[in-house]
């Protein structure tokens, strides 16, 4: 089933356009699809969500968009108007593993400012990267190294490193995905503050459907093998967002029962 | 590096009861000194100053071949370990010579370069190479593909990825190997003064033996021995201090 009329159409152009987009992976029994003409634009100080069961290609798609992985023949992926061959300016990516992505031998603020090295004097370095920690919470912990953060703290970091370079647009793939769920609501109001204070572009991939709903301003559901969106539903809930009161809202449960019922196909329905 | 205590009261015992079952008569050797002896021969060739210009040399030699040997390990490491090409065609050849043990070219090293403290340069040089070089080739292949993800996005070129990814990764790798590297330096001076360089705590042991005199060879089995472990806690103390980072990702716990 879609949701037809509740589409919303991206104002203004596009951070991100695909058209047609596909890939394929190689693998020992021969090629595999796994995205089959994706279509999607991204607007300007969007968040846009993309959901999906795992391995039906949702960290595929957020890497082809940060280029780090080429997209198939035919497929156009532009970002602001030019075909994206690589990572392209002023987009950075958040990504699941924040252990893994961290570097283990430098602190906290030595982790944020690794972007911002080479580039604008000292002074400028410090201030940008002090303001990013202070935007997550973690100026107090920028001399200890991210060993002796907390899973929770470890993941801010690296969205500090992100919002210190100031970035147009961040890519995240499942950020929160390995936290336990109290830390993880705390993480999206946090992110929630630094979307309205940046206004940044953002396009989040995550498995869950609530988290989706209640961060995004419109949602695309990524299903069938090979993946394709199924269904966009557009978010219209008022901002700011509270964990207890909007997830009360009417409109936030149809878009969850919307959303499930396109994951899961309409026989299932709420659960 | 915190004294253990009881480990050194241990060895002070073990001394002890080596020194009564000597004086006791219950065990007696021609060729095995008394530990009381071999104390005071390191006290008589310490005074004659053979001791020192022995162990000199020897130190010497140990530690300008470990260092050539850990700037050419590195060199060579961080190339093969970062080119694919070099990777492709040297490898074979790494294995091989890695392989063959050192100790080996001691008589061929005697034979192209006589007996020189060139040659035993040589020899320390050679045998001390493969750690770092093996070690350093492994550590630049530790560099995760996320971490080269993060790299790419932050939009870094080749020579930013290597100082702030590839050296940091590689270093605690580097680190085992120098260490490794400095004991095998330590006994490849002693081997190659053995053989061929005539002076040197390495011919002095020969010497003592040839003259029998065991508690001279004792005398310098234990000095060299304490200069060993000075070497390696000098070096482990370097490294804290120089490169306090080093071995952090280590002591991130599992």
């Amino acid at each position: 089933m879609t949701v037809a009329a509740d589409q919303a159409q991206p104002v203004g152009s596009p951070v991100f356009a695909c058209d047609g987009l596909s890939i394929e992976f190689q693998t020992p029994a021969g090629p595999k699809r796994v995205l089959e003409r994706v279509d999607l634009a991204v607007a300007a100080g969007e968040f846009v969500s993309i959901v999906g069961q795992s391995g039906t290609g949702k960290s595929t798609l957020l890497r082809v968009l940060g280029g780090l992985e080429r997209a198939g023949d035919g497929s156009t992926v532009l970002h602001r108007g030019k075909p994206v061959s690589g990572p392209p300016d002023g987009v950075i990516m958040v990504f699941q593993d924040y252990r893994g992505s961290l570097l283990p031998w430098r602190t906290v603020e030595k982790n944020v400012v690794l972007g911002l090295e080479g580039k604008g004097s000292a002074a400028e370095r410090k201030e940008k990267c002090q303001q990013a920690l202070e935007l997550v919470g973690l100026a107090d912990r920028a001399k200890d190294h991210p060993w002796r953060l907390s899973g929770g703290m470890q993941q801010r970091v690296q969205i500090a490193r992100a919002l210190a370079v100031q970035p147009e647009v961040m890519l995240m793939d499942e950020p929160f995905g390995a936290l336990d769920a109290m830390t993880k609501e705390q993480l999206q109001d946090e992110l929630l503050t630094v979307h309205a204070a940046t206004g940044a572009t953002i396009v989040f991939v995550t498995h869950d459907i609530e988290e989706a709903i209640y961060l995004s301003d419109r949602v695309l559901v990524l299903a069938d093998a090979p993946a394709r969106v199924t269904t966009e539903l557009a978010v219209d809930l008022p901002r700011p967002r509270e964990q207890v009161s909007t997830k009360e809202m009417p409109e936030y449960l149809r878009l969850r029962q919307a959303a499930y019922s396109a994951l899961r196909g309409p026989d299932h329905g709420d659960d | 590096m915190p004294f253990n205590v009881s480990g050194i009261l241990f060895l002070i015992a073990l001394l002890g009861v080596w020194q009564l079952a000597m004086s006791a008569g219950i065990f007696t050797s021609t060729f095995l000194p008394e530990p009381r002896e071999i104390g005071s021969s390191i006290v008589d060739l310490t005074e004659s100053g053979e001791m020192t210009s022995n162990l000199w040399h020897t130190v010497y030699v140990t530690l300008i071949g470990w260092a050539l040997a850990g700037l050419i390990g590195l060199a060579i490491g961080l190339l093969v370990g970062l080119s694919l090409e070099a990777w492709r065609y040297s490898m074979a050849s790494l294995e091989f010579f890695r392989a063959l043990p050192g100790i080996a070219f001691v008589p061929v090293a005697v034979l192209l370069f006589g007996f020189s403290v060139k040659m035993e340069l040589i020899v320390v040089t050679y045998v001390s190479v493969w750690p770092v070089l093996v070690n350093a080739v492994h550590g630049v292949r530790q560099v995760t593909p996320l971490h080269n993800d993060v790299a790419r996005m932050m939009g870094m070129g080749r020579l930013a990825r290597i100082r702030r990814f590839v050296i940091p990764t590689m270093a605690p790798f580097v680190a085992v190997g120098l260490q490794i590297s400095l004991a095998l330096s330590l006994a490849l001076a002693l081997v190659a003064e053995m053989v061929g360089n005539p002076t040197g705590v390495g011919q002095a042991l020969i010497v003592a033996q040839n003259t029998l005199h065991p508690e001279e060879m004792f005398a310098y089995v234990v000095v060299i021995g304490l200069v060993g472990v000075l070497l390696n806690w000098g070096f482990l103390k370097l490294l804290d201090h120089g490169f306090p980072g080093t071995m952090a990702s280590e002591r991130q716990p599992l």
